[in-house]
């Protein structure tokens, strides 16, 4: 077994800002349904699952990325310690912090829980998605199954006795989800039987728990084609009276990277005795229920990309602190100049400070959404208005948060890697890991292609275009009440043109969509996305910079917050000055609109 | 069985690199605080010895008090988090302590609480005096034991078998309560503390590089409703004095941090020997 160190880092610093100083969570604390909860309650909570994540989870992320899984004798193996973490995992009760208390969770402020996530996420992406899919999988059943699934099914998946997976993908349905194939036959007694083959099915098998509850899109005979006529259906591996359930594990993937995640191959109804249950009591709502699980999945894998990434920009900051290469650049026609830390070099300290910025962008980000989502549950019920501005809110930052995140995450790892040197290509440090496992980021849960559809094809007019309205008016605000800043005043103008510019390529999109250019729009929608992500991030970490700013002028701070404002308010202005500028340049590509690749014969590619 | 265990916050060894010193004083800017290491193996030891462990329910009570500033309540509620009942703060300024005054102040603590047993750590990281422990049972005039290993109870709770490991080998004591006990880092092992509760076959799990078992969500929520008293020295009716003085501190000389790979055990051994001169 390969030596089990952690190398899993962070800094909880920046949680506690981002929570209290700048999103403001106290808002809603001490009140229902947060009425257990304080700032203190919440800042010992990330800290004990961070001390969790360096003592548990941490030490076996390199173990399970060198052992892998093994499929033997149908079941799947997984690494050494992975079945200890999963106990110690539950006993500790951090994967259902945000739960309701009816099923041992504490009905945690979902930003804490999201939060936390990030920390169980970046010791060990691969070990987290074992939890992490079963706590989705559960509360679909808990939101649309009837009272006896709820009671069946909901407490052992919450409590660490069952694991759970989602099932979606087969063969020849992989972005395009209504193509699915497998069956589904009523029985007569309300059971249906299923039957087709499901990949790529992550923990469609494992040795954590005694059983595994997987969530199965299926088409009951009859029904329409295409997405709207899937039906979701709860599929044990073992049966509710202890017998087999017919599934099989017929494969498992080897892959570039989480190798201790068992991405598995999963044929049910093979022998024609693969019973099932219908989520709920009415059929063909299968997308509808599953959603619900993908938008929470898809705000997870934006979560595992900032996780990732930050662990990169921590070990990268350590590297880069002591090893000593060169001389200082003041010296250089010194040539017995003394030799220095890398972190001397200016494009060093520029890697460092643009992965610095990112890793905080995103964290700002996935906090205003779960901010969002807390505030949302504060007013569930009583304020319909306000729930309607939260949803708005979260819908159209959704994307956003699982495509932005995860292609920066990989981004960051490279960049990480490049810090290091030779060292960051080795297996020794941990950063080539890192790389690997988050390649996946921006393919599962829907490619980010899809993610940027998405966007631009759904969210952008949601509402007759009123949550991207009240959205871009927010940040207008801000814009306004800051444009005088001494300290901001060209980056608040790099927003203000950014601003512009996505405001104008939402014009360009709907013109595109009234004149039916749809290829264009298909073309340009990543793009766009991008676009609206570092507008979105050039805002949020700006506007934690005048949180810093004001700090730094009172005064009266410790050395380590007096170099964490700083470190804030640096952030911000390398993102605002290097980043946000690329929006300007974006939104004149995507007008010109260069049909090229439209343009090109298949043939022109090159030769079949 | 009520058992008083002391907890001192320290600067985090971890960041030893960033302490700064002024003169006679150590300056504490920008430093991390982390719960005492040796305080944290009494916090173990405390917790097996006042539970069920297979039934997973609290036997005793666990009063646990420190001496800082307001901030070292976040070092109780660790603590409380972690299964303890109480938590006691007693005022003072980290700088203004040395093991005398820690002593007596814990002393007149102890005179309130009556516990059965006091469980502290054999040191403070930052410290290292060792002295605070015999100090206090000298002024109860209570027994003392150091550098514990093993414990086990008897069945009135009363009377305490320990087991002391010593270069010499395993030295087993039997003491009356009660008594002041200072563990070493062997009692975190498994099967090391018996309290005629939790079934002998118990296996408690590896705590790995872990000084105390980790906090639970249920133990955290919980530890934000246990009592917490926080008492000036007048309440406590004790004017401490002070006898170390501490007139300069210096940081130790930096490491050069040069690492030479060597061929064979040999080439080392024989290095050991005609370099370093310690062989
Ligand atoms: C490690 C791993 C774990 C996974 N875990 C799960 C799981 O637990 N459950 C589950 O159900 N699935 C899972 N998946 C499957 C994953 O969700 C799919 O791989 C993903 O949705 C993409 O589908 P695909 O691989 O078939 O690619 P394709 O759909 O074939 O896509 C190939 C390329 O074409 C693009 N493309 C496809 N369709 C369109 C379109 N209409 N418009 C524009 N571009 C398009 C895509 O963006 C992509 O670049 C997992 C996959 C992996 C690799």
């Amino acid at each position: 077994m390969a030596q089990p160190i952690n190398r899993y880092k962070t800094d909880l610093r920046d949680y506690s800002f981002l929570l209290f100083e700048q999103f403001k969570l106290q808002d809603v604390l001490g009140a229902e349904p947060f009425s257990d909860w304080d700032e203190e309650t919440c800042n010992t909570v990330l800290s004990q699952v961070y001390e969790f994540a360096k003592t548990v989870t941490g030490p076996l992320n390199r173990v399970g990325d060198t052992q892998g899984c093994r499929l033997e004798d149908g079941r799947v193996i997984t690494p050494e310690g992975f079945k200890d973490a999963w106990k110690k995992l539950y006993d500790a009760g951090w994967r259902v912090l945000g739960a309701p208390a009816e099923y041992g969770g504490m009905d945690a402020p979902t930003s804490v829980a999201v939060l936390s996530d990030e920390l169980l996420s970046g010791s060990n992406t691969a070990f987290n998605m074992y939890p992490g899919l079963c706590l989705g999988a559960a509360e679909v059943i808990a939101e649309f199954g009837t009272d006896a699934q709820k009671k069946t099914y909901v407490p052992p998946m919450m409590n660490g006795k069952w694991g759970g997976t989602m099932c979606l993908s087969e063969p020849h349905a992989g972005s395009d989800v209504g193509s699915a194939t497998t069956m589904a036959a009523p029985v007569g007694d309300g059971t249906y039987k299923i039957r087709g083959t499901k990949i790529f099915i992550s923990g469609g098998d494992h040795d954590l728990a005694d059983n595994i509850i997987h969530l199965v899109l299926a088409r009951i005979e009859g029904a329409s084609a295409g997405t709207k006529g899937l039906s979701l259906f709860i599929v044990p591996k073992v049966r509710v009276d202890g017998t087999p359930n017919d599934v099989q594990v017929t494969s498992i993937e080897h892959k570039m990277g989480i190798n201790g995640s068992a991405t598995c191959v999963l044929e049910f109804g093979e022998k024609g005795e693969c019973v099932g249950e219908l989520v709920g009591t009415v059929e063909h709502q299968g997308m509808r229920q599953m959603f619900k699980l993908m938008n929470f999945a898809r705000i997870g894998v934006g979560i595992q990309g900032l996780a990732v990434a930050s662990s990169a920009y921590f070990n990268a900051l350590e590297y880069a602190r002591d090893r000593k290469q060169g001389s200082s650049i003041k010296e250089w026609k010194n040539a017995e100049a003394p030799r220095v830390a890398i972190i001397e070099h200016p494009n060093v300290r520029r890697d460092l400070l643009m992965m610095k910025s990112k890793v905080e962008g995103m964290r700002a980000l996935i906090t205003k959404l779960a901010v969002h989502q807390d505030r949302l549950r504060a007013v569930e019920g009583k304020d319909d208005a306000s729930v309607a501005y939260h949803q708005g809110q979260i819908d159209l930052l959704t994307p956003l948060v699982k495509a932005y995140c995860s292609d920066e995450a990989y981004r960051v790892c490279e960049t990480a890697i490049q810090v290091y040197g030779g060292a960051g290509y080795l297996k020794d440090w941990p950063v080539e890991q890192y790389a690997r496992d988050s390649k996946i980021f921006s393919i599962y849960e829907g490619t980010n292609a899809i993610q940027a559809m998405d966007l631009v094809g759904r969210k952008l007019g949601q509402g007759g275009g009123k949550n991207t309205q009240t959205f871009l008016g927010e940040i207008q605000k801000w814009i306004a009440a800051h444009k005088d800043d001494a300290d901001l005043t060209d980056a608040v103008a790099n927003l203000q043109k950014a601003h512009e510019a996505v405001g104008g390529s939402v014009m360009q999109f709907l013109g595109w969509f009234q004149s039916g250019q749809m290829p264009n729009i298909v073309l340009m929608a990543e793009r766009f996305l991008h676009m609206m992500s570092k507008l979105t991030i050039g805002w949020l970490l700006l506007d934690g910079a005048t949180i810093a700013a004001q700090k730094l002028a009172e005064g009266g701070l410790s050395a380590r917050d007096q170099a964490f404002y700083e470190g804030k308010k640096y952030s911000a202005l390398y993102y605002a000055k290097n980043i946000v500028p690329e929006v300007i340049g974006d939104a004149k590509t995507l007008r010109a609109c260069d049909v090229s690749p439209v343009q090109i014969s298949d043939e022109a590619f090159g030769p079949a | 069985m009520k058992v008083l265990v002391p907890i001192k916050r320290v600067a985090d060894p971890a960041n030893a690199n960033k302490v700064k010193v002024a003169g006679s004083e150590v300056s504490h800017d920008g430093l991390e605080w982390v719960m005492n290491p040796f305080d944290e193996w009494s916090l173990e030891a405390a917790l097996r010895l006042t539970e069920d462990a297979s039934a997973k329910t609290r036997t005793g009570e666990i009063v646990v008090v420190s001496i800082g500033p307001k901030a070292a309540v976040d070092t109780l509620r660790e603590a409380m988090g972690k299964g303890a009942e109480r938590g006691v703060l007693v005022d003072g300024e980290d700088t203004a302590l040395d093991s005398n005054v820690v002593a007596q102040i814990l002393a007149k603590v102890v005179e309130k609480e009556q516990p059965d047993l006091v469980l502290m750590g054999k040191q403070s990281a930052d410290g290292d005096s060792n002295i605070a422990g015999t100090k206090l049972a000298e002024l109860l005039g209570w027994p003392v034991i150091n550098y514990a290993s093993h414990i086990e109870t008897s069945d009135d709770g009363k009377t305490l078998t320990i087991k002391r490991e010593l270069d010499v080998g395993v030295q087993t004591l039997k003491v009356q309560g009660p008594a002041v006990i200072t563990c070493s880092d062997r009692i975190l092992k498994p099967g090391t503390i018996k309290n005629g509760v939790t079934p002998a076959d118990f296996e408690y799990p590896d705590l790995g590089d872990l000084n105390s078992r980790l906090s639970n969500l249920k133990n955290i929520m919980a530890a934000r409703k246990k009592p917490l008293d926080e008492l000036g020295l007048g309440d406590l009716g004790v004017e401490p004095v002070r006898v170390d003085e501490y007139v300069g501190f210096e940081l130790p000389a930096g490491r050069s941090g040069q690492a030479q790979f060597l061929e064979s055990v040999d080439e080392l051994v024989q290095k050991l020997q005609s370099e370093a001169k310690v062989l």
